[in-house]
Order: C-alpha cells, then sequence, then structure tokens
C-alpha cells in the first residue's frame, strides 16, 4: 500500500512577513522587503543591502531562557514551528513519539555566532592561536549543525528520526523531500520539516561578495532583487525560515485535519559540473522535475505554476528557463514562474522551505504570487515570470525548484484538488 | 606604485590561487587559449583578480573577472594599472 | 531500505582516512591488532588549549591522491572525504562509475563540523585584512556540503546527491540514506563521512561539549565502560563507502562484501543520558525489525562508547532491553578506543571495521579499556576469532539521536 503524504500545517518567518497572514500579505501585494543592512555595519562590503525579519523573539512567543540560548536562525524556526504545529492542530502530547520526525534544513547554521565569538577570541583576527577564554558557553552549539533540529525535536516532543539536512541553497527544498521520503517509507507518520537561515554577518556577505554573487545595487535595495530582468546583476541576501507539517494521509484523514495538499513527488540530482557554475542547458534540474513528475504520475501539462529558483544571477535565471523549457515543453510558455526572492531575498538554506510554503498558499488561495522589479525582459529568459502583480489562477499542481553550490538541483511537486494519481 | 604583470607572474598566480600548474613558455606558446583549457575556473579567476587588486591597493573593472584568455586578461590588467601609475 | 523486498542493498567498496590507517588495509590491521594511537595534539596553534589529546591523521599526503585544483579550494575535511571516496570506488572496482549513466550514481554524506580550518584562515583574513581579503573559495568550502559536491563534480555522478548535518549518528544515517537510494532505483550511491575538527577555532568550539575528555594524559583520556570514564576523545578522518544494488553488484562480477539490511534512528535530547537507554533499544528494534532479524542473530555489536559513565550504563541497558538474555552475552566491541571519535565519521569507521571483521572472522578488541564495570562482554585485549554472520552498529550523538544499523555479511 502506498502511503500519501500531506501538508496539515505551515508556518513562517520571513522578512516583511513573520507569520502566515502577513507573509501572504506581503506576496500577494507584491511589496518587497529588502533594503540596507542593519543587522551589523555593512561599511566596506560590495553588497551592503539584504531582505531583514524584523524579529522580537519575545513579541513572538519565545521566553527568556530560549532566546538566550538559541542563536537567531533557531529563534526563526522554533517561532515558525510553533505556528505550524498550532495550524495543523495534532496535540503532539497524545500522539506516539517515535512516530514523529524532524527534518530540518539549514546551509551555513550557526555560522553567525561562530563569527561572533571567532572576533573575541582572536582578537579581531589577530591571531590563529586563539584565545578560549573569551568564548561564550554556549558556543559549541552553533559549532554542531544538529542544534537546529535538536531544538525543534526537544520542543515538540519528537522521538523519531531526526535530521539536520545541509545541502547548501537546496537545504530547504531537500529538507521538504527528506520529511516525505520518511513518511511514504514508513518510518513516521509525522514530520516537522523546513529550514531556517540567519546568513546576514559579515563572513558570509563577505564570502558571496568575492564570487561577485550578490546585487551591488545599494542606493536602491528596494529593486534591488530583479530575477528574470534583463537588467538583474545578483541576488539580494535573505533570512527566515519555515516550517510544515507533513503527516500520513490517513492519519490525517482519521482526525479529520484540514489538508492543505500533498506532496506529490520530489527530487535531487547534481550536475557534477561546477561547485557554483551553472550550464545554460540545465539537464539536470530538468530530470529533478521530469522525475518527481513521474512520481505522481502526472503529465507536465498539468503543472499550473512553476515556483523558480530565481535568484536573480546572470547564470542561474538563464538555466532555470532552459531547464524548465526542457521540461514542460511548449507548456512552459503557459505556465507562470515567478521568483518570491524578488520580495524576501535569498535566505540560502531556508528560502527553499519558504518557498514552499508560498506555494502551499498560493494553492490555498488560488493566487500565483509575482515577480517584483520585473520591469525588462531578456531574450534568454523569455517565459512568463508575473511581472510585479499577483495572478489568480486555478492550481492543482505546482513545482518549487532550486538549485545550490555543489551542483545540487532539486523539485518539489505538490498537488491539491484532483490529488496525485496512482 | 604599479608594475605590470608578467607572464611568469600570471603563471604563479594560476598555480597559488587555482592550483593550475602552467609553464610561463606555454602560456606564453598559447596566450589565445581560453583560460578554461588550462584548467582555470571562474572562481580561479576570480581568485587572481582579488589578489591584484589586493596587491595594486586598487581595482580592476568588473571586466577582467570575465576575459577569457591570458591575452585579454594582461591587456585589460596591464592598461589599468599603467593608465594612472 | 522499505524498498529491499525488491532491491537488496550491498557494500562493495570500502575507504578509509583514520589515525590509525590512511588506507583501507592499514587500518584494519590496526583495528584488529587493538593499536592504541590517541595522543597529544599537534596542530598548528592548539597547544594552549585545555583539549589536550585526539586522534590525528599523520602522514597524509592529500596532493599524491587529488589534483591542486580540487585542493585548493578545499578543506582539510573534504580531502579526506574525497581521498576516502576515490579509494572506496577503486575498491569497488568502479573508478569509471559514471562513465555510461551519471544519473546511475549518487553520493551522501554526513557532516558535523564543516571546513573549520578553512574557515578560520578567511575569517582571519575578513577580520585581520578585510573583506576583500576573503578569497572566493571560502563560499565553497567552509559549507556542510563541500563534500558531497566535490566528490559528484570529481566524480562526474549526477544522481542523487545529499548531506544529513545530523550529529554523529549521522553517519550511520547517510549510510540508511544511500541503502534507500538505491531502494528507490539509483544504481550506486557514495556514502560516508569525514571530519577534521582539530583546527585552534574548531577546537574552542567544541571546548563547550560536557561529554569532551580534557584529559592530559593519552592513556587515561577516553576509558568508555570502566568506572574510569571521563568523556570522549575526538578525532579527525573518516570512511566512505560504495553501497550499490545487489544483483547489479553480481551481475557486473563484483563481490558483495556486506548487505545493509536495516536501520533506525531516534531521538532523546542532548546530554539526556538516562534517556538514550530506551531511544537506543527502540533504534536496535527497528533495524532488527527492518532486516527480519531475530536477536540472537546478532554476532558482534560495535557500541558506540561515549566514555560518561551515565551513557555507557545506558548503552549497556539498551542492548539488555532490546536484545534480551542475547544482550549480556554477544560480544561488544569499541575499536574507537583507539582513534577517539569522528564524529559523524566514527560510525562510519565502525561500519568498515564491521564488514571487515566479517570477512576476516575476527572481532577487534576495544584498545587500552580495562576492567569493565557493566554487564557486557566486552571484547578487550585482542581480537577474538567468530564465526560473524551479523553485525550491529551503534552510535549515538552530542545532540541526543541515536541509530542502529544491521550488516548482514556478503556471499
Amino acid at each position: 500500500m502506498t502511503r500519501r503524504v500531506a501538508v496539515t500545517g505551515i508556518g513562517v518567518v520571513a522578512p516583511g512577513g513573520i507569520g502566515i497572514s502577513a507573509f501572504w500579505d506581503l506576496l500577494s501585494s507584491g511589496r518587497t522587503a529588502t533594503r540596507g543592512i542593519t543587522l551589523f555595519d555593512p561599511e566596506g562590503l560590495r553588497s551592503r543591502i539584504a531582505a531583514e525579519c524584523d524579529f522580537d523573539p519575545f513579541a513572538h512567543g519565545l521566553d527568556a531562557a530560549q532566546a538566550e540560548r538559541a542563536d537567531r536562525y533557531i529563534q526563526f524556526a522554533l517561532v515558525a514551528a510553533a505556528e505550524a504545529v498550532a495550524d495543523c492542530g495534532i496535540d503532539f502530547g497524545a500522539e506516539n513519539p517515535w512516530r514523529v520526525a524532524v527534518s530540518l534544513g539549514s546551509a551555513v547554521g550557526g555560522t553567525t555566532r561562530l563569527e561572533h565569538d571567532y572576533v573575541l577570541v582572536s582578537e579581531r583576527g589577530q591571531r590563529w592561536d586563539v584565545d578560549h577564554r573569551a568564548a561564550e558557553p554556549q558556543l559549541h552549539r552553533a559549532f554542531s549543525p544538529s542544534t537546529l533540529a535538536s531544538d525543534v525535536a526537544e520542543r515538540f516532543g519528537a522521538q523519531g528520526p531526526v535530521q539536520t539536512v545541509s545541502t547548501g541553497c537546496t537545504s530547504g527544498l531537500d529538507a521538504v523531500g527528506y520529511g516525505f521520503h520518511t513518511i511514504e517509507e514508513g518510518h513516521a507518520d509525522i514530520c516537522i520539516a523546513g529550514a531556517s537561515d540567519s546568513p546576514i554577518s559579515p563572513i558570509t556577505m563577505a564570502c558571496f561578495d568575492a564570487i561577485r554573487a550578490t546585487s551591488p545595487d545599494n542606493d536602491d535595495p528596494e529593486h534591488a532583487s530583479r530575477p528574470f530582468d534583463a537588467h538583474r546583476n545578483g541576488f539580494v541576501m535573505g533570512e527566515g525560515a519555515a516550517v510544515l507539517v507533513l503527516e500520513e494521509l490517513e492519519h490525517a484523514r482519521a482526525r479529520g485535519a484540514h489538508v492543505y495538499c500533498e506532496i506529490g513527488g520530489y527530487a535531487t540530482f547534481g550536475n557534477a559540473y561546477h561547485m557554483t557554475g551553472l550550464t545554460s542547458e540545465g539537464l539536470e534540474m530538468a530530470k529533478a522535475i521530469d522525475t518527481a513528475l513521474g512520481q505522481a504520475r502526472l503529465d507536465p501539462t498539468r503543472i499550473d505554476y512553476v515556483n523558480a529558483h530565481g535568484s536573480g544571477t546572470r547564470q542561474n535565471d538563464r538555466h532555470e528557463t532552459a531547464a524548465v523549457k526542457r521540461s514542460l515543453g511548449a507548456h512552459a510558455y503557459d505556465t507562470p514562474m515567478s521568483s518570491i526572492k524578488s520580495m524576501v531575498g535569498h535566505s540560502l538554506g531556508a528560502i527553499g522551505a519558504i518557498e514552499v510554503v508560498a506555494c502551499v498558499l498560493a494553492m490555498a488561495h488560488q493566487v500565483v504570487p509575482p515577480t517584483a522589479n520585473y520591469e525588462t525582459p531578456d531574450p534568454e529568459c523569455d517565459l512568463d515570470y508575473v511581472p510585479r502583480t499577483a495572478r489568480p489562477r486555478k492550481l492543482d499542481h505546482v513545482l518549487s525548484v532550486g538549485s545550490g553550490f555543489g551542483g545540487f538541483q532539486s523539485a518539489v511537486l505538490l498537488t491539491g484538488r484532483g490529488g496525485r494519481k496512482r | 606604485m604599479s608594475s605590470e604583470v608578467t607572464l611568469e607572474e600570471l603563471a604563479a598566480l594560476m598555480k597559488k590561487a587555482a592550483g593550475v600548474t602552467v609553464d610561463p613558455y606555454d602560456l606564453e606558446a598559447r596566450v589565445d587559449t581560453p583560460f578554461a583549457e588550462f584548467g582555470l575556473d571562474s572562481l580561479g579567476l576570480l581568485g587572481i583578480v582579488g589578489e591584484l587588486e589586493n596587491r595594486n591597493g586598487r581595482a580592476l573593472p568588473t571586466d577582467a573577472e570575465r576575459c577569457k584568455t591570458p591575452r585579454d586578461f594582461l591587456d585589460l590588467v596591464n592598461s589599468t594599472l599603467t593608465a594612472g601609475a | 531500505m522499505s524498498a529491499r523486498a525488491t532491491r537488496r542493498t550491498a557494500i562493495t567498496g570500502i575507504g578509509v582516512v583514520a589515525p590509525n590507517g590512511t588506507d583501507t588495509e592499514t587500518y584494519w590491521k590496526s583495528v584488529r591488532e587493538g593499536l592504541f594511537v590517541l595522543d597529544r595534539i599537534t596542530r598548528e596553534g592548539c597547544g594552549h588549549l585545555p583539549l589536550r589529546v585526539a586522534g590525528e591523521v599523520r602522514g597524509f599526503d592529500p596532493s599524491a591522491l587529488i589534483e591542486e585544483t580540487f585542493l585548493v579550494q578545499t578543506d582539510r575535511f573534504s580531502h579526506f572525504a574525497m581521498a576516502a571516496a576515490g579509494a572506496a570506488l577503486k575498491d569497488a572496482g568502479l573508478s569509471d562509475a559514471a562513465a555510461d549513466s551519471p544519473y546511475s550514481v549518487g553520493v551522501v554524506t554526513a557532516a558535523g563540523s564543516g571546513g573549520g580550518e578553512f574557515g578560520q584562515r578567511e575569517l582571519q583574513r575578513l577580520w585581520g585584512q578585510g573583506s576583500r581579503f576573503v578569497g572566493p573559495y571560502q563560499s565553497i568550502a567552509w559549507f556542510y556540503a563541500a563534500s558531497t559536491g566535490q566528490i559528484s563534480i570529481r566524480g562526474g555522478f549526477k544522481g542523487p546527491c545529499g548531506v544529513v548535518a545530523s550529529d554523529e549518528a549521522g553517519g550511520l544515517d547517510a549510510v540508511a540514506h544511500a541503502a534507500r537510494t538505491v531502494g528507490r532505483g539509483t544504481d550506486v550511491v557514495v556514502a560516508g563521512a569525514a571530519e577534521a575538527p582539530l583546527a585552534p577555532y574548531s577546537m574552542v568550539c567544541q571546548l563547550g561539549y560536557p561529554e569532551l575528555s580534557t584529559a592530559e594524559d593519552p592513556a587515561r583520556a577516553y576509558r568508555p565502560f570502566t568506572s574510569a570514564a571521563c568523556g570522549f576523545v575526538p578525532a579527525e578522518g573518516g570512511a566512505v563507502l560504495v553501497v550499490e544494488d545487489a544483483d547489479r553488484a553480481r551481475g557486473r562480477g563484483a563481490e558483495v562484501r556486506a548487505v545493509v539490511a536495516g536501520h533506525a534512528a531516534t531521538f532523546t535530547g542532548a546530554s539526556q543520558w538516562d534517556r538514550s537507554r530506551e531511544g537506543l533499544a527502540h533504534a536496535i528494534r527497528g533495524a532488527l525489525d527492518e532486516a527480519g532479524c531475530a536477536p540472537e542473530e546478532i554476532d558482534v555489536v560495535f557500541a558506540d562508547a561515549m566514555g560518561v559513565p551515565e551513557a555507557d550504563r545506558a548503552e549497556a541497558l539498551a542492548l539488555a532491553d532490546a536484545l534480551g538474555p542475547h544482550g549480556g552475552r554477544v560480544p561488544v566491541t569499541a575499536p574507537k578506543t583507539g582513534i577517539g571519535r569522528s564524529y559523524c565519521g566514527a560510525p562510519v569507521l565502525d561500519v568498515a571495521a564491521a564488514v571487515l571483521a566479517m570477512e576476516q572472522g575476527q572481532i577487534p578488541p576495544t584498545p587500552n579499556v580495562f576492567d569493565v564495570c557493566h554487564d557486557i562482554d566486552l571484547v578487550t585485549s585482542q581480537a577474538r576469532p567468530a564465526e560473524l554472520r551479523t553485525a550491529l552498529v551503534l552510535s549515538r550523538g552530542l545532540m541526543g539521536s541515536n541509530a542502529a544499523l544491521v550488516l548482514r555479511r556478503g556471499h
């Protein structure tokens, strides 16, 4: 018997939209949350802009002990998970804890804290033989990437498989995908799945500066993230978290739960080409899309919307356009494809999960979020990118795709009304 | 003070920044051969650009990181460094 | 592995870079003889730190094994991983695995510490000199996915690529992830973990672990299951395996060295070692169930052996809980007391040792451990000959994960 996987709860902490309601308001209105960096003094950097969360841990339900102990990216995850858990209506105390899993992604994990303490122990980069006495007591929790999933599992009493996934910028999609597999293959009935990152710190900004991946439009941050536009010049860093409660479909039905949609398929491949470079053909991303569709036995012409990786770098948007055309054929031209990174920036490992939540909301509202700032068509990017304004549309089958350093290409398929054919 | 970057220096930079071993004479003989054929990728070239910028204390034009061959690269870099030196 | 009825997953290649041997043959010889290599840390800039003892990988020359273009853009942890992956593929007779069908080969690694030495160097440039001195490879060397990406690129592997940054037990999760990927249709997955946590700042980061042994004397630093247990000793290195569809392996004439038969993972909270008894027992039962294996069939246990009294007690009791009376009779070993714990790499090294032990009919000893104070049959002093058909490998993480893996002998 095939086990099907439903989405029954969602939660989000995104720039300009903390909580599902504010997040959807931002996306559906096409506003952008990109601005000059305030989290640290960015002087001297090439890219000094980002999409930041105006996040107050206490206002969002964390207590003093949690706020003290947990790094910013874990605070995001705890808040997003609390929203998703409340939304799904499961009484976790009454569930078999061994059947509850956690699958959370992060690209850079505790890097921001690691850098903060590095500055203390190295006397601002003056010594290799760092002085341990200046380190903070919780530093080991930033060093271990699994602190993310561990803290969330502890908070909600999960005792099944608990995983942190770290595949760079596809971490969010892959964490949802691993959660999907965990339930489909019978290792759990419920999975708290998603991703979080808070990478807005000097070292992370500097390392993307060094490879010219981020936009230098410091004078016009609101319009700096321009995916698919002919004048795009890099991505704008973001931060945030999103969490979904994934649940075996019969488990959800038995308790009369509201089912947003199902995970219809998931696939990931490597391009085995380059750690950061992308080909112009998009073969491997197309393979991921084809495989995810194949799992649901869904014809490509049934896809109603593609939520793009759409980072706004020259090579990514060209690569991705080619991949989607390769998979969807002529139907690609009839399929809206937008990038919410135009509004909330690129939060590295977190964004994949934030985008899946955006897809769930798009299906719930039957509205396609736009690509903000899209003005000038690029001949190499010739699909319908839903410029600037959200668009009502019948959405039954939605794809979210992502691409990350390491050459990873991932696709998640969501199926709503009409279900998946098996 | 800035001086011109020679083929020998470029070969040394390719080794240091990207781990690409190339004999300077070979580089001279194949000065119009794409960097990619020497095994130098975009990140490696960015590393060389960064190294030259830091060494000379001045920025190079953004076209530098897009140069495809040793000749294009040296022409651009040296015309920038000598102008206003 | 839920697809095991249709696809059995074999281990067909092993690659090792460990403190007691930088190739599989040397590693096995050292493990079988119970060689003890824990020593004072000698890496540059570490001598003043209150973490004195570790398992260092010495005499490892990456330039003899890996192209310089890969070495300049990667940290030591990826050097280990690339070297071990290359050795495992060669061992499996798959050095050219991607030539015909690149999508049929995937990669999954577990990572717990990332590219710490590389990262510290770039942090020093950033804070000491300025942001323009950060090089282009920081973006791809420090993050946890570096090794998977580089192994994929170096080998031309376009199959599913994964990274579980899941605590020590993540090493076993990576092997299970590979087996399940094979179950879903990928022919071969290169799977494992290697770590390099002995750079100065990485060591500072580990000082906060309450379980860390800060003993000065290598001989006294890591002695699990004894009344002298005072924590664990970290290590470098790890192992990579070639995990492959068993029928395909036989079809190409490759030796099935072991079968990945069952796995389960649970979570019982960071540093809550008394609770890990229940978590580990539950994981063992789950792995046995998936393998269709009775407790009495287990011929040897490779223990987690944390070296913390409460954790050691919990592990001994978990064996009794899950295996019944057999838990007190089955031989248990922990070769890692001779080399330390290389975080996610540690349980993959144990998987490698378990496969070799089954092949050789020898249970390797637990180096430097005497006077066991728990009701387990810990193999000490010297290797014990035994007919081994089934092995159980256990692992726990400092952040609360527990995992169990059941291996069956090949043939």
